[in-house]
């Protein structure tokens, strides 16, 4: 196949410009989409080329597939990048890549179809011998018929809207006798809720871990496991911190593991990177829970254990070309931590924050990596997702990469809106994490808003910083000079324009 | 010098000195170096307590200094004795009735903020008073409307003084 020369991203923020660093690593032209607000965003400052594609809206720009293509085409670009979100895993977009003779850097459009069906996905792990969350395979009849599969999966137990999701029409059963009373509850609520009371049956598992496999797939039908990366700590399902490897894995568990990720990738032809989602229960036996046919936001982790990267290989995939190591993948060393860092405030139920990006240094040093999409004096829009950078750190051993970790937050300088930097700081200082005891109930079993509240030492800071501001500026504000004090200004803001003004 | 600093409705006194070229601190007892230093960076200084190096941000907030300090903001009331003498004696004349805002000790007018029939916020300055080598902001603690000012620039005053009277804003629209 041909060498793909010239690369679009469709994509924005740090993912965009995470991919234009590689093509630009391997001599490729990039060439980047833009919104209206996005003018002066860092992935257009950073690509060879930038084209607009509409206005701030999503579905008026970086969602407007005609306009993405036809922008692709106009431009001459040999295939897109799809980073994650927006078009990855649309399964009318990498066909229509293909009918524009453009290479899609991803799976193949059929793949993508068949894993964005949740069950067509979970039925490929069946085919592929690959565990799957124990339950009754359809909807359950009778209550009869729930005790049944409840004799054969064990307590406790979930029942489950069929038209439910989201955590809605959900009832945890923890014995028969609860069942007895649950039967009928959940099954009226559904009917309420949903005008529809099919209900399945599952094992429930009170605190799982979020474990998923990375893969990497060529065309000559070669399928890698590139190890594991747990990202149990979660807020409604929104993943905070990742890790690599899985504190709860052992060599045979992370054996059986990849080459289920492998059989699930081989029964759906998989092809290029992609990640297989598992649910661990308390016993670390793993489930299947669904495809990810796309780059992770978290793969920079596998990056950093595998030395990999993973971009080069989707170009190389894509040109046909096989993966960078042949056969044998290489064995990942130490262990890698990303925070994700993001314009939300913790303390105030993880309220979105926009803004103005006053001030910014990021972190450096040894085993430190920053994933980013701003800078100083960077707005911040409420259009797009509030992701702003992803702070990353290796190290030799669990605790080296922690250690890292708490180290570049504290060195993070990040003013503007609000942000969870202290957040992330008070959940690589908590003990069970410490001790990698996680599950995807991280927050609600240890997380408290006011445990982000200030220290002692904090308060002393402030009170100590405080007045000796007041005092400096007291002493600085000369006789004469308050003629252009305007009335309204707080004391403040005027004592800092007549120290400006000379 | 002293200021009172008040956190979190806990009030400290600070009292400053100056000790071979350094800034003491006088923190209920406690006696602390501390060097503070703008940075070249905007709003944002180097504070070295004992040594210690601390990076804070010192940003005006509606009604106190916000201080951040490693992502987190603590706003932080700092006031001159004399505002909090004055701040009583505001809090002891009621409100309803109007305000009236009178020189907390003898000194000049350096500036008038206000003209009769502005509208004042609450916690807007009205007037710079300039005592004991000190320029004080004096602030309408209710807000209202400006009804009379009864001083000019540069005027001496005594303690006590009627400066400016506000009637309350719901009377005045």
């Amino acid at each position: 196949m041909k060498r793909l020369q010239r690369v679009l991203v469709a994509n924005r923020g740090e993912i965009a410009v995470r991919v234009i660093r590689t093509l630009r690593e391997l001599e490729r032209t990039s060439i980047a989409i833009f919104s209206e607000p996005d003018r002066m965003a860092l992935h257009v400052l950073m690509a060879d080329e930038a084209y607009p594609v509409g206005a701030g809206p999503s579905r008026e720009s970086y969602l407007h597939m005609e306009r993405v293509l036809e922008t692709a085409k106009r431009v001459r670009a040999d295939a897109i990048h799809p980073g994650y979100g927006f078009f990855a895993e649309n399964a009318e977009f990498a066909p229509a890549c293909a009918d524009a003779g453009i290479a899609f850097l991803g799976p193949l459009p059929r793949t993508i179809a068949a894993l964005g069906d949740k069950l067509a996905a979970r039925d490929a792990a069946v085919r592929a011998g690959v565990p799957v969350i124990p339950g009754s395979p359809g909807p359950v009849g009778s209550l009869a018929e729930a005790k049944s599969v409840a004799a054969s999966i064990g307590w406790p137990l979930m029942l489950k809207a069929a038209a439910g999701g989201g955590g809605k029409g959900m009832r945890v059963v923890r014995n028969e006798a609860e069942l007895d009373a649950a039967w009928e509850l959940t099954r009226g609520e559904s009917r309420a809720a949903f005008g529809d009371d099919r209900v399945f049956v599952e094992r429930f598992i009170e605190r799982p871990r979020h474990v998923e496999a990375q893969i990497l797939a060529d065309s000559t039908g070669r399928v890698a496991f590139l190890g594991e990366r747990e990202c149990s700590v979660q807020r409604r399902h929104q993943k905070l911190l990742e890790e690599t490897p899985c504190a709860a894995f052992d060599a045979a568990t992370r054996a059986a593991f990849g080459a289920a990720a492998c059989r699930v990738a081989r029964e759906v032809g998989y092809l290029s990177a992609g990640t297989v989602e598992f649910i661990l229960d308390e016993k670390g036996r793993f489930y299947f829970l669904e495809v990810n046919t796309r780059l992770q936001v978290e793969h920079p982790v596998t990056e950093m254990v595998t030395g990999l990267d993973l971009v080069a290989e989707q170009v190389a995939i894509a040109e046909g070309g096989p993966l960078s190591f042949g056969d044998e993948p290489p064995a990942p060393r130490g262990w890698a931590m990303e925070a994700r860092i993001i314009a939300e405030d913790p303390a105030h139920n993880f309220m979105p924050s926009v803004g103005r990006i006053e001030r910014v240094r990021f972190p450096q040093g040894p085993g430190v990596r920053n994933d980013s999409g701003i800078y100083r004096g960077y707005e911040i829009s409420l259009f797009y997702d509030s992701l702003l950078a992803k702070l990353v750190s290796w190290g030799n051993d669990r605790e080296q990469a922690r250690r890292r970790l708490l180290r570049a937050l504290a060195e993070f300088v990040l003013e503007g809106p609000k942000h969870n930097v202290a957040f992330h700081r008070w959940l690589c200082a908590h003990p069970e994490f410490v001790r990698g005891n996680l599950s995807t109930r991280f927050l609600e079993d240890h997380f408290k808003p006011e445990m982000l509240g200030a220290g002692e030492e904090a308060r002393e800071v402030a009170l100590l910083a405080a007045a000796l501001h007041a005092h400096d500026e007291r002493q600085r504000v000369a006789v004469g000079r308050r003629e252009d004090a305007t009335p309204g200004a707080s004391a403040w803001k005027w004592t800092g324009r007549a120290r400006s003004g000379r | 010098m002293k200021l009172w600093v008040t956190l979190d409705g806990r009030s400290a006194e600070v009292d400053f000195s100056t000790e071979r070229g350094l800034v003491v601190l006088d923190v209920e007892g406690r006696k602390l170096d501390a060097d503070f230093v703008r940075l070249p960076d905007g709003e944002v200084y180097s504070l070295l307590v004992e040594g210690r190096s601390y990076e804070v941000r010192v940003s005006p907030g509606r009604d106190a200094l916000d201080v951040t300090w490693q992502g987190r903001t603590i706003p932080v009331e700092v006031k001159h004795p004399l505002e909090k003498l004055l701040q009583q004696q505001q809090g002891a004349a009621g409100r309803g009735h109007g305000e009236t805002i009178a020189a907390p000790m003898p000194g000049a007018v350096v500036a008038i903020r206000v003209k009769a029939g502005d509208v004042v916020q609450p916690g807007q300055s009205v007037l710079v008073l300039e005592a004991m080598k000190m320029q004080n902001e004096l602030v309408s603690h209710a807000g209202g409307v400006v009804a009379e000012v009864f001083v000019a620039e540069k005027a001496a005053v005594s303690a006590g003084q009627k400066l400016v009277t506000l009637t309350p804003h719901e009377v005045a629209s």
